[in-house]
């Protein structure tokens, strides 16, 4: 039951979260409001750059640790106010956004370095320190976190884990779901509680995943402990052109069987003449790749021969190591203004993953479905994280120009429509809602028909865990 | 709001682009979402639109330091430096200054400074003072320095005692419009203060700046201004560093360990970055910060912390665990303004020095 709100009983839990987070970290002032309204999801964007207003928090708290995000939750639970966790607002998927207004919990200040450990080969942190700074710290001791997202710099620890992420050397060092050993979760009945102390047992289901990617539903993650590792000695990077996606798939099948590279990015043609020609510089017809090894100097010798071999096999033109290279100098440049996809245009990543036997399908069942039914619409797409047993996706629609409704209402039509039709077509051949950027408000809708009664699962934590459904309502479909 | 065209453009690409969350030294010491580039420019634009009012953004475009750790870490030229000083000077245009800025500008333009003193401390009006004659060389402390930090102007003054040169030190010194291009950016008034003080410099064959946000205002800002400096302007590092190396300014090693931080004017703004390393490496060991050269993190200044001291303690505060994350003990800087700001912070386990500091010992 939402309760009915006055400027009186405003006031009143206002005093109340002051006192639980301090008066200078709890925010009614408009530009906080609009600040944590508008998040990288293209409606919220388009819907700003209408001159609209986005849903809009009532209050914005800024908890320094898991003490006072508990004490945030029990107010929010007793007047049964929503309360929706931002970490950076960098995700795509309107997670963040407060639709519901209500509390936003900033987790910024949540960004202390605890403690950096070089024997136990893990950062402890507080989930809203930037991931970023994380990695400083690591080099500061010559580690490295190996999570390289394109939004390294502009994401928490916490919104990576909100969302299951996933960066660009996945193939060797695994999701953000590999990297995490220990976390500290606040519930939404404000307990404190730690999940097991090693991520690898035998002592009942895995606390970690139950929390990773649920989006802020079930409680708040408020610090982790994330892997490091060493430098590698050696990292080499080798170019390849396939002639077909197919040659690509089933060389790269064979290889994962043998080794694993940590960057493997496979583009389709469509992508390989447009961003990897304009970034990379890579100007030929077909689908362009580029594998990084990395580790050990001997290790790295064996798995390039390796590599060569078992791509010649298939057809592959060896570019050399200048085009992966270069790609790894920009692997960020891409997603910055000018290079990125922006308003005015209209776009989304619909990523989804499948086994091999099924991903290529996939591809040109979704390529099908929004060219037949959007054909304002581009399509263009790339693979870009791989294991021994399948791969991901990582398609984009791009509608441009006359094509985009100037009328906020209209163009929020037609992007939900593209998405339902390039998703519903994904899971029809076997993929997911979604590989690595979450669900949130924009593909909520969606999870029940890839999980019919599985949902029950989810829901029923939800129901158990959060009873007054407080926590991010309308995300995952919760 | 009337922003220029180009001003324009910048906000559009930086209202929805985070890829430089990471950088603001405001933003990391804050926490607060508000404290980022996206932030900003996506407040000015919803004010270009008519969605909310400019007087609700103020405050928030305040709190930006200038430091360019956006500008540096964008790799496609975007500039919310540029937008945020123009929304700055919209708003004195417009009357919808902040109380505590417009009284800072009011001071910058009735005492010359934005703190609104008058008197200098006795002992740098003596150093002054044995200084006043007119010379070739003229050394130019700064308003930070003359009001706000008079010890480190005495020291700056004694360093160059140290080295044997004849120089002239002003006792009523010309602002260099520094402070009101922060506060207001390229209002006419500011513009005037550079103009006047562009005037007096050239007078003199040499113009040392010791402080490096006078520094990058006179070597760089004027040019884009079209005052011209005829005297040759020299920061006061690259001084020294010439000093070092043609003997004048003879230094023991002291075998101290310490690291440098670069104040951003010189390393991102002037690109000047190995002078003030030359000159540290003649009086003690230098080591290296992760962030370190045109990476650089502010540490924090006076005149932001005169309207909000608890961000700047918690800039420097920040800037100091860099230095101890890396089992550092000492920090030297170039910059008075950030002097004062770490030294203001700092406690037992981290030493800061001056470069006149390790220089005088």
């Amino acid at each position: 039951m939402q309760i009915q709100m006055n400027d009186f009983l405003f006031s009143m839990i206002l005093t109340e979260l002051e006192d639980a987070v301090g008066v200078e970290n709890c925010s009614t002032r408009q530009i906080d409001k609009v600040t944590h309204s508008v998040d990288y999801y293209w409606l919220s964007r388009m819907w700003a750059d209408r001159g609209r207003r986005m849903p809009e928090a009532d209050i914005v708290v800024c908890p320094k640790d898991a003490k006072e995000v508990s004490k945030v939750v029990k107010i929010a639970n007793y007047y049964k106010l929503p309360v929706t966790t931002w970490g950076a607002g960098g995700g795509t998927q309107g997670g963040a956004i407060p639709v519901c207004g209500g509390i936003i919990l900033d987790t910024k200040r949540m960004n202390q370095i605890y403690e950096v450990n070089t024997e136990g080969m893990y950062i402890e942190c507080g989930t809203g320190a930037i991931y970023k700074h994380i990695e400083w710290a690591a080099n500061e001791v010559g580690k490295a976190t190996m999570h390289y997202p394109s939004s390294l710099t502009c994401s928490t620890v916490g919104g990576f884990l909100a969302h299951r992420g996933i960066g660009v050397c996945s193939t060797k060092y695994g999701k953000i779901d590999d990297m995490v050993l220990q976390m500290e979760v606040v519930l939404p009945n404000g307990d404190i509680i730690y999940t097991s102390p090693a991520p690898k047992h035998a002592a009942g289901p895995d606390l970690n995943q139950i929390f990773i990617g649920s989006e802020g539903t079930l409680g708040i993650i408020t610090k982790a402990q994330i892997r490091i590792f060493d430098q590698p000695e050696e990292r080499r990077f080798r170019g390849f052109l396939f002639q077909d996606m197919t040659g690509a798939f089933k060389a790269s099948r064979e290889l994962l069987q043998k080794f694993k590279p940590s960057v493997m990015r496979l583009y389709d043609e469509a992508e390989t003449s447009s961003l990897i020609k304009k970034i990379v510089g890579v100007e030929r017809k077909g689908a362009f790749m580029n594998i990084a090894i990395e580790g050990c100097k001997e290790m790295v010798e064996v798995e390039e021969k390796i590599l060569l071999d078992t791509f010649a096999k298939y057809g592959a033109e060896d570019l050399g190591s200048e085009y992966g290279e270069k790609w790894w100098e920009e692997k960020i440049t891409f997603f910055y203004p000018g290079h990125m996809m922006d308003i005015p245009q209209m776009f989304g990543t619909m990523d989804t993953i499948a086994p091999y036997g099924k991903i290529e399908e996939i591809y040109w069942a979704m390529k099908e479905a929004i060219e037949t039914n959007f054909p304002q619409a581009k399509f263009i797409a790339h693979f870009s994280h791989w294991y021994e047993w399948g791969a991901m996706v990582y398609d984009r629609f791009i509608v441009e120009g006359k094509d985009v409704p100037q009328d906020p209402v209209e163009a929020l039509r037609l992007h939900q429509a593209i998405w339902t039709c390039g998703v519903r077509a994904a899971l029809a051949h076997g993929g997911v809602v979604n590989d690595h950027h979450g669900v949130g408000i924009k593909l909520g809708r969606l999870m029940k028909e890839q999980y019919g009664p599985a949902m029950q699962v989810f829901e029923g934590l939800k129901k158990q865990l959060d009873p007054n459904g407080i926590m991010n309502p309308f995300k995952l479909g919760l | 709001m009337n922003l220029s065209e180009k001003s324009k453009q910048h906000v559009d690409s930086c209202r929805f682009c985070w890829m430089c969350h990471h950088i603001c030294p405001i933003g990391n010491a804050t926490g607060q979402e508000r404290n980022t580039a996206r932030a900003r420019a996506l407040g000015i634009s919803l004010v270009n639109r008519g969605a909310i009012d400019l007087a609700e953004i103020m405050d928030n475009i305040y709190e930006c330091g200038g430091c360019s750790a956006c500008v540096h870490d964008c790799t496609t030229g975007w500039d919310p430096v540029m937008f945020t000083k123009e929304t700055r000077l919209q708003a004195a245009l417009e009357g919808k200054l902040p109380e505590y800025i417009g009284k800072m500008v009011d001071n910058c333009l009735e005492f010359g400074n934005a703190y609104g003193k008058t008197e200098l401390c006795e002992k740098l009006t003596d150093a002054i003072a044995k200084h006043s004659a007119k010379t070739d060389t003229l050394l130019y402390l700064g308003v930070d320095a003359r009001y706000m930090a008079c010890k480190q102007a005495v020291k700056a003054i004694e360093v160059l005692e140290k080295a044997g040169i004849d120089f002239t030190v002003l006792a009523d010194e010309a602002p260099s419009g520094a402070q009101l291009d922060f506060l207001i950016g390229a209002a006419d008034e500011a513009k005037q203060q550079m103009t006047a003080a562009a005037a007096v410099m050239d007078d003199y064959k040499t113009v040392v700046i010791y402080d490096p946000t006078d520094a990058k205002v006179i070597k760089q800002l004027y040019k884009t201004y079209g005052i011209d400096v005829k005297a040759n302007a020299v920061t006061y590092t690259a001084f020294l560093a010439d000093l070092v190396k043609n003997g004048q300014l003879k230094g023991a090693n002291s075998g101290k360990t310490v690291v440098y931080q670069d104040p951003f004017q010189l390393a991102r703004n002037l690109e000047e970055t190995e002078e003030a390393r030359q000159v540290i490496s003649a009086f003690a060991d230098l080591h290296e910060m992760l962030l370190n050269r045109g990476e650089t993190v502010w540490a924090g200044n006076i005149l932001m912390a005169q309207y909000m001291p608890e961000v700047i303690k918690k800039v420097s505060e920040r800037r100091l665990f860099n230095v101890k994350s890396i089992g550092e003990k000492a920090i030297v800087t170039a910059c008075v303004s950030e002097y004062v700001a770490l030294k203001n912070v700092a406690q037992d386990d981290v030493e800061v020095l001056s470069i006149e500091d390790l220089i005088l010992g």
